[in-house]
């Protein structure tokens, strides 16, 4: 008669205790693991990101130079000059094509080197993802201001073949890759893609 | 139109584009709805001129005031614009939203001493935007030819509409008639949006190819994403188009 009652007890008690696993589990930081692989990949980047950004023993040089080396791993910069090039790339000449990622390249770059200094300590959050086709995933973050609002920055990260790489990055919901896509078909459309790479390297010279 | 899944926060960044509160094509369409271009950009550089002659310095001065009196100086205008968020929300049938507005509203009217405190959010009623070109989007009118507003900025036919039905129907102050309440309250917006926005302005003055292409499709998505109730761009068709596109020709044009 004691045994059952024993067996219920003890069954109750591991009941209750794999409850309180699965609440320690649920109260547990989100583990890296659990998430999607893009998404992981979108964190290990932002770690590494406000890593050199919060180093104070690197200077300006420093820094960018370790941001560029991660920039370069994180994209794939020819496919995103691609795509804001449309449909214009089949029109482009080898050269053409060449120039184009080229210039686009430094263009982000010199970007990525004016926002450096307005850093201000922000961190991110990253709020789940959704996975789009058979290789595009949409991974959504908040990033977070010590003043202000957050501000909804969605990461459009393609699988391609086992590595990640970024394609878009669309920020309140305006695409950058839209935008400047835009602006592209606007400038070929009024003077031709020699006059879209006449325009680029008048602003890459604007900077120095 | 708005199954979000919980509350979303709309950071009052909706508020920086105030002045570019209005827009719904879908994401990425490649053709752009701009058939008053030359106007346009005419207006644009206009608008240009004002700012880096006024309206920018004047922000930047208005930027160098202590944070809390900003921060008290933006609820009051946000608490100003909830009757006509309130007004939206209903008109949309987002009844629980116009809910939220509504305590907002209460809460921050009284407690919150006239608006200067934003107590609701404490209380989990965070803040959202509506108007009258939202609404009409999401009746089913299409956002017309895209306009640039002389000081007022980007918007469209339709947004241009809708701010006209909002400010002359919805809008309480309207009703006090010509006061200088109207005229403080305008100023104020304008120059809190341009101080909240000028990072973004200063960015696109250095690094854009053609600032005004930029602003344009900019305001465009950013509306669209406002009549989406800020759920992402992602599975947009026009937006996926780009990518998949790219795919075709990939293979074939890759190096």
């Amino acid at each position: 008669m004691t045994t059952p009652r024993r067996a219920e007890r003890s069954a109750g008690w591991s009941r209750r205790g794999l409850l309180a696993a699965a609440w320690f589990f649920f109260l547990l930081p989100r583990p890296a693991r659990s998430m999607p692989a893009a998404a992981r990949f979108v964190d290990d980047l932002g770690r590494r990101v406000l890593a050199v950004l919060g180093d104070r023993s690197l200077d300006r040089a420093a820094r960018l130079e370790r941001l560029t080396k991660i920039l370069d791993e994180a994209t794939d910069l020819a496919l995103v000059a691609r795509l804001v090039l449309g449909r214009y790339w089949r029109e482009a000449s080898e050269a053409q094509r060449r120039e184009f990622v080229d210039l686009f390249r430094r263009l982000l770059l010199k970007t990525m080197s004016d926002r450096l200094d307005s850093y201000g300590g922000e961190t991110y959050e990253i709020l789940g993802a959704r996975a789009v086709d058979e290789r595009d995933t949409m991974v959504f973050t908040r990033i977070l201001r010590p003043q202000g609002e957050p501000i909804a920055v969605d990461w459009r990260v393609r699988d391609l073949g086992g590595r990640f790489v970024l394609v878009d990055v669309v920020a309140e919901g305006v695409s950058m890759v839209v935008t400047q896509r835009s602006e592209a078909a606007e400038i070929v459309g009024r003077s031709g893609i020699d006059g879209l790479l006449a325009e680029m390297r008048r602003r890459l010279a604007q900077s120095s | 139109m708005s199954k979000n899944k919980g509350p979303r926060f709309r950071p009052a960044l909706a508020g920086v584009l105030s002045a570019a509160l209005l827009a719904a094509v879908p994401v990425g369409a490649e053709e752009v709805h701009d058939p008053l271009e030359p106007i346009n950009r005419t207006i644009y550089g206009l608008n240009e001129l004002f700012d880096v002659m006024l309206l920018g310095p004047v922000a930047q001065t208005y930027g160098e005031l202590p944070r809390p009196l900003r921060t008290g100086v933006r609820n009051v205008l946000d608490n100003l614009r909830s009757p006509v968020t309130f007004v939206n929300d209903l008109l949309q049938g987002e009844f629980d939203r116009a809910g939220v507005t509504f305590a907002r509203m209460f809460i921050n009217s009284t407690i919150g001493i006239f608006g200067l405190f934003d107590l609701a959010s404490e209380f989990g009623y965070p803040p959202h935007e509506e108007d009258f070109g939202q609404t009409l989007a999401v009746w089913g009118v299409g956002e017309g030819p895209f306009l640039m507003l002389p000081l007022l900025g980007p918007s469209t036919v339709r947004d241009a509409a809708g701010l006209v039905v909002d400010r002359a129907a919805f809008d309480p102050l309207a009703r006090l008639g010509d006061t200088d309440i109207g005229a403080a309250r305008a100023i104020g917006e304008t120059i809190d949006t341009r101080h909240r926005l000028d990072p973004v302005i200063r960015d696109l003055r250095r690094n854009s190819l053609d600032p005004y292409a930029a602003v344009r499709s900019a305001y465009l998505q950013r509306r669209a994403a406002e009549i989406r109730n800020r759920r992402p761009p992602a599975g947009e068709r026009g937006y996926e188009a780009i990518f998949r596109e790219e795919g075709d020709d990939d293979d074939a044009a890759a190096r």
